[in-house]
């Protein structure tokens, strides 16, 4: 540390706990307290960075986070690093490692910076208008312009700090801690509202808290010392929850908003492990007070991007607050009171400050006076024309202002300094107003734009709202806060503020210059590297609305989202097209405020938390087997169990093969199961199915599709009559939620008249599905007492049964074509029944099988998988299931859609059974099908919907949707594939077992 | 003999909580909409279903949980407080569903019942359930049916800080992991 550079009047810097850092490999020293930004300039390092297109060497500009220079790269560990983080607003922390961005070989000599020498030809839109020829070009333009583009570096292995996400409900949520924030907190503390506070730094008070002038009183104490007390007794109220290090990031309708505190961010690295990094706050307030501030305004003039040029509140920031000097010759220059207080500020704390340049004709208020009284030379009506010094400023050109303030006269006057501060004013930080769907208005008298109409429940007060001088700031506030909270009084009510207020201003959008606008760089957008000629150029090419501004000439966009430099732009758009600033209105504010690490966002859902998974009461055994599993929906399904180095198709051939030879298992618990009961339940499944259910005998099970209004297959499945007004429906696995909903719906809303009760018990019943020839054996030793004669329990019927004692339902019904039996038993023993189930097939080679051989089985059938062979968008026609429709029913969902013009055509995709003339090709699903092989272009006629090679018929089988299929039986056709053409053959959608002889067997 | 499965058995205490699988309890869910039903509930169990949502009414045997405008649950507040699960689910379905006055399904197992205990039940919860506990927490017997970690849950509030939290049996060991892993975060 540069001792000259530190004063010892600091009360938020630890000046005795000194911390080690490292910037661009060399060990630095600060103190507990410091941003990074602060202990760079404590060390005399104002080059932080270079500029994204020219590579203009850049330093810090601000102390918060609007900073669109100091961007480093935080960290070198490959999962940790993290780019583009603000120096202004790192708390420093023992073990720190930051280095530049946008340089090579490093910050002090960058060979990129040759682009600043070629910068004359690298206008606005350079990329744009360059490399869009010749277009086959591209690719090569491409690859350089990629690698030069970005800024900073991306981890590159996964991040292994831990994130958190919260949810927040309050009465009262105030952004911002300054001093609007801290009264409104305390207002709405003392009336017993459930308050919150947020605050982006480590300490509230806002710029008041290091206000020390005497200029600025409340009730005869210093502002800082009276705003002091009252954040000591904030502590007070159990009621009122303060975050730190919280920055509010975005604003959503509704009062919902997002804030990432930051955590261990500011932790050495020793303290931090093992601890959640940041967290992200979900909020949901009654009532929101946004008190986040203004940010200060640069002044644009040629060359007003060196390393030394700094906000001037900020250099205020830096002395008084981290007892940091940001030079030893300061200059200052403004269009406005605020750089006078800077002034005093640094006299006080024994820095020379060359002058004040004021474009201002005259000021008369009290901070002027006292700035005058202290002998700071002030040049009234002049501006700065240039600077120089290239990787620091080391001296300023300046001139009077013509009358209009739109030349310079007179001779040029140099001033040599080591900083410059500058202030155009300030800018209400709207942001977060707008991001909840407010509107804004302007005022021309401040040049700001402020909160007009908002659609949510809140207010913005202080300098967010346009009160500036602290007597408004204070009163305004409190009365915004009284109306807004309905309270007749406060602990605010007779307060003695005193202040100096601001008598004249002044704004000029481009200052001028002695030279022409072509020979400067008045830069707007300092992290883009957009200058004010660039922003006219846009518009002489055409460009008019600002949106379009933004994105030819990069203004506005970047980390920093253009805090800066959206105001200039639009002021010199303005002022260039002659329009009102209020009509041509501003670009988007977008959250986040400030950038989140994807780490907040995605919070823990990482890894094993990163989706939801179900599981079957049976899901433990399936992995004792080694089952490979299938995500079916959120389900884990086992897919198959491949034996010792069995591939898939192995073990789907195997499986499908002993389903068919023997008997087969399959765990069928992940079916939706509904349970209807009422009086009006038959009507009701007459209403939801495409078929009739009134006469389905008790004891009876019957299949059923339900359509979509549009008459297109919603979903499937068996619905068993268990009492007289007692069903228990089957879906589909992915369906069953989607189902109840949309039943639960018809009955709330279109069916209120129906006596009918759903409850979904998905999960109570495990489901066991037995078949094969050796099904009946091997349940009758599972349940002994059973009859399973076809006569007594014939196919599509249901009996109740005792397990051992315990209560549970059998259906005979088969999804293979096999004699089938499904048994549905309470969950928590259903891994007990499989496993006595394969215990009992044991004799029988009793073969689980998984969702793979179980699909290839109902395909041998001809059976459709719902989702699978339809894609919303075939009828049950389509389907060839005409059969299921009945033509009695009055009504049921999608009936008037069935006969539409364009659901009754006869050359709608439908439904066939595809074989190929290579008995061994397997047909990829999803592949085209054609008519004729060469004619161009090509006429695809529909596609393959599952393909499979059957164990069972020693062939490959396949079903489709093809245009007129149903015409089509016997027609060759032909799959187009990459390297091959294969012919098909178009068949019946049933390949085995035609007569369902197998049922029976 | 089959034997009883449950899907997560466990115990699980850090500090300020305590998180433990109930054994499966008898679990009825009730759908009815007019008074007759409610008071034929009310009768068979000796306890009237609540009509205030989001709320709970009780003894020391069963809870019976406001749902929704015309469905309830019920359940045994622990595993010896009915002798005979069969009876109590047979008896309200024969009395209101065969009589056709509304529904009674058995929903044991189709929920795992999950108490959480501790100073920090709530901090617990508001690291993945968007609900406003702010009054809930204060309100003994207060039930909501809302979302943690996205997945469905019921919450009854039985005592101060001590709840009894409801999840599908599917999704159970899912959230048994993701809440462990949440209160050994806090």
């Amino acid at each position: 540390m540069n001792k000259n550079l530190r004063t010892t009047n600091s009360n938020f810097i630890d000046q005795t706990s000194r911390i080690s850092f490292k910037f661009d490999g060399k060990t630095l020293y600060g103190f507990k307290g410091d941003t990074l930004a602060s202990a760079l300039l404590a060390n005399d390092i104002h080059l932080v960075g270079r500029s994204f297109k020219y590579h203009r060497p850049r330093g810090i500009m601000t102390c918060g986070s609007e900073e669109p220079n100091a961007i480093v790269q935080l960290g070198n560990d490959l999962s940790m690093t993290e780019p583009n983080t603000r120096a202004t607003e790192i708390e420093l922390y023992e073990g720190l490692e930051a280095t530049s961005q946008n340089c090579w070989p490093s910050v002090n000599f960058d060979i990129g910076a040759i682009n600043n020498f070629l910068s004359p030809f690298l206008p606005a839109a350079f990329y744009y208008k360059t490399f869009m020829w010749p277009a086959s070009f591209w690719k090569k333009y491409e690859y350089f312009i990629r690698k030069s583009a970005g800024l900073g570096k991306s981890p590159t292995k996964p991040d292994k700090d831990i994130y958190d996400h919260r949810y927040l409900h309050c009465d009262v949520l105030i952004v911002g801690g300054g001093i609007s924030g801290i009264i409104a907190a305390k207002i709405a503390a003392q009336n017993n509202l459930n308050t919150v506070l947020l605050d982006d730094k480590n300490n509230l008070g806002g710029t008041t808290i290091f206000q020390d002038n005497e200029c600025f009183k409340i009730n005869n104490s210093y502002s800082n010392e009276w705003l002091k007390k009252e954040i000591e007794s904030l502590n007070s109220f159990k009621n009122l929850t303060i975050k730190k290090r919280t920055t509010l990031a975005a604003y959503h309708s509704y009062n919902y908003l997002l804030a990432r505190e930051n955590l261990t961010d500011h932790l050495s690295l020793d303290e931090k492990k093992n601890k959640i990094r940041q967290r992200l706050w979900k909020i949901r307030a009654k009532k929101v007070i946004i008190a986040s501030g203004a940010m200060e305004r640069p002044l644009i003039f040629n060359n007003n991007d060196r390393p030394g040029i700094i906000l001037s509140t900020s250099i205020k920031k830096y002395i008084d607050y981290y007892g940091v000097k940001c030079g030893q010759k300061i200059s200052l220059f403004t269009n406005n009171d605020t750089a006078y207080e800077t002034a005093i500020s640094l006299n006080k704390s024994g820095v020379s400050v060359n002058s004040v340049i004021d474009i201002r004709d005259k000021s008369n208020s009290a901070i002027v006076k006292e700035a005058e009284k202290l002998g700071i030379k002030i040049y009234w009506k002049h501006t700065v024309v240039n600077t120089s010094g290239y990787k620091r400023i080391n001296s300023i050109e300046l001139m009077k202002l013509s009358d209009d303030g739109t030349a310079v006269v007179e001779n040029k006057t140099k001033e040599e300094c080591d900083c410059l501060g500058i202030s155009g004013g300030w800018t209400p930080r709207v942001h977060l107003f707008t991001q909840s769907g407010g509107k804004l208005k302007f005022i021309d008298k401040d040049n700001i734009f402020l909160p007009d109409k908002s659609v949510s429940e809140q207010i913005s007060i202080g300098s967010c709202n346009g009160d500036f001088e602290l007597d408004d700031v204070i009163k305004n506030s409190i009365k915004s806060i009284k109306n807004f909270l309905n309270i007749n009084s406060s602990d605010y009510e007779n307060l003695k503020i005193n202040c100096s207020k601001e008598t004249d201003k002044k704004n000029i959008w481009l200052l001028p210059s002695n030279k022409p606008l072509g020979k400067t760089k008045p830069f707007l957008d300092f992290q883009n590297d957009s200058t004010a000629k660039d922003v006219k150029l846009a518009l002489r090419e055409g460009f008019k609305s600002i949106e379009h501004v933004k994105r030819y000439t990069t203004t506005g966009m970047g980390t920093d989202q253009g805090k800066l430099s959206n105001m200039h732009a639009l002021g010199i758009i303005a002022e260039t097209a002659e329009v009102k600033m209020s009509e041509l209105g501003t670009t988007t504010f977008r959250p986040p405020y400030t950038p989140l690490t994807f780490g907040a966002i995605v919070g823990r859902n990482v890894g094993e938390f990163f989706d939801i998974t179900r599981r079957t009461p049976i899901h433990e055994w399936h992995v004792e087997q080694k089952a490979e599993f299938e995500n079916v929906g959120q389900w884990k399904r086992a897919w198959y169990y491949p034996k010792s180095k069995e591939t898939m198709y192995e073990a789907v051939q195997r499986e499908s093969k002993a389903a068919r030879d023997s008997a087969g298992i399959l765990d069928a618990s992940t079916l939706g199961k509904i349970d209807i009961q009422g009086s009006d339940a038959s009507e009701f499944l007459n209403r939801v199915y495409t078929n009739a259910w009134s006469k389905l005998e008790i004891g009876k099970c019957r299949y059923g599709l339900m359509l979509n209004e549009d008459g297109m297959v919603y979903d499937d499945g068996v619905t068993t009559r268990l009492g007289e007004n007692h069903y228990i429906m089957t879906t589909t696995t992915g369906g069953a939620a989607n189902v109840l909903s949309k039943l639960e719906d018809y009955l709330q809303t279109e069916w209120p008249e129906l006596d009918v009760y759903l409850t979904s018990v998905t999960d109570n019943y495990a489901t066991v599905s037995i078949c094969g020839p050796n099904s009946k054996k091997i349940l009758s030793k599972v349940i002994p007492d059973l009859d399973l004669s076809d006569k007594e329990f014939p196919h599509m019927s249901f009996k109740n049964a005792l397990i051992n004692n315990i209560k549970c339902r059998v259906m005979r019904i088969s999804f293979t074509g096999e004699h089938s039996y499904e048994i549905n038993i309470q969950s928590n023993y259903g891994k007990s029944l499989w496993e006595k189930c394969i215990e009992a097939g044991n004799e029988f080679n009793i073969t689980p099988y998984g969702t793979e051989a179980m699909h290839l089985l109902r395909a041998e059938k001809g059976f459709i998988i719902a989702g699978q062979d339809t894609d919303g968008t075939m009828t049950p026609v389509d389907l060839q299931m005409d059969w299921i429709i009945s033509k009695k029913k009055y009504d049921f969902i999608g009936k008037r859609s069935l006969y539409r013009s364009d659901t009754i055509r006869e050359d709608r995709k439908q439904l066939v059974g595809l074989l190929t003339d290579d008995p061994k090709e397997v047909l990829e699903e999803g592949a085209q099908i054609v008519a004729e092989a060469k004619k161009k272009p090509v006429e695809m006629l529909g596609h393959v919907t599952s393909s499979y090679f059957s164990p069972n018929l020693n062939k490959s089988i396949a079903l489709a949707v093809v245009v007129n299929g149903k015409k089509l039986k016997g027609q060759k056709m032909f799959v187009p594939m990459e390297n091959k053409t294969i012919n098909v053959t178009i068949t019946d959608t049933v390949f085995l077992d035609k007569e369902n002889k197998r049922l029976n067997a | 003999m089959l034997n009883y499965n449950s899907p997560i058995n466990d115990t699980k205490k850090y500090p300020e909580i305590e998180i433990s699988e109930v054994e499966p309890i008898i679990k009825l869910n009730l759908r009815g909409k007019n008074r007759d039903f409610i008071t034929k509930v009310g009768k068979v169990l000796s306890i009237i279903p609540p009509t205030d949502p989001n709320t709970s009414s009780g003894n020391d045997n069963l809870s019976i949980l406001w749902l929704g405008p015309d469905e309830w649950m019920v359940y045994a507040n622990d595993k010896n407080a009915l002798n005979d699960r069969g009876i109590l689910e047979d008896k309200l379905f024969n009395e209101i569903s065969k009589v056709k006055l509304g529904s009674v399904t058995n929903v044991t197992d189709h929920l795992v019942m999950i108490n959480i205990r501790g100073n920090k039940v709530f901090e617990l919860l508001s690291t993945g359930c968007p609900f406003n506990f702010n009054d809930f927490m204060n309100s003994k017997g207060a039930t909501t049916q809302t979302l943690l970690n996205h997945v469905d849950i019921i919450i009854h509030n039985k005592n101060v800080n001590d709840l009894n939290l409801f999840v599908r049996r599917s999704f159970s060991n899912h959230l048994w992991s993701w809440i462990n892993d949440s209160a050994s975060r806090l």
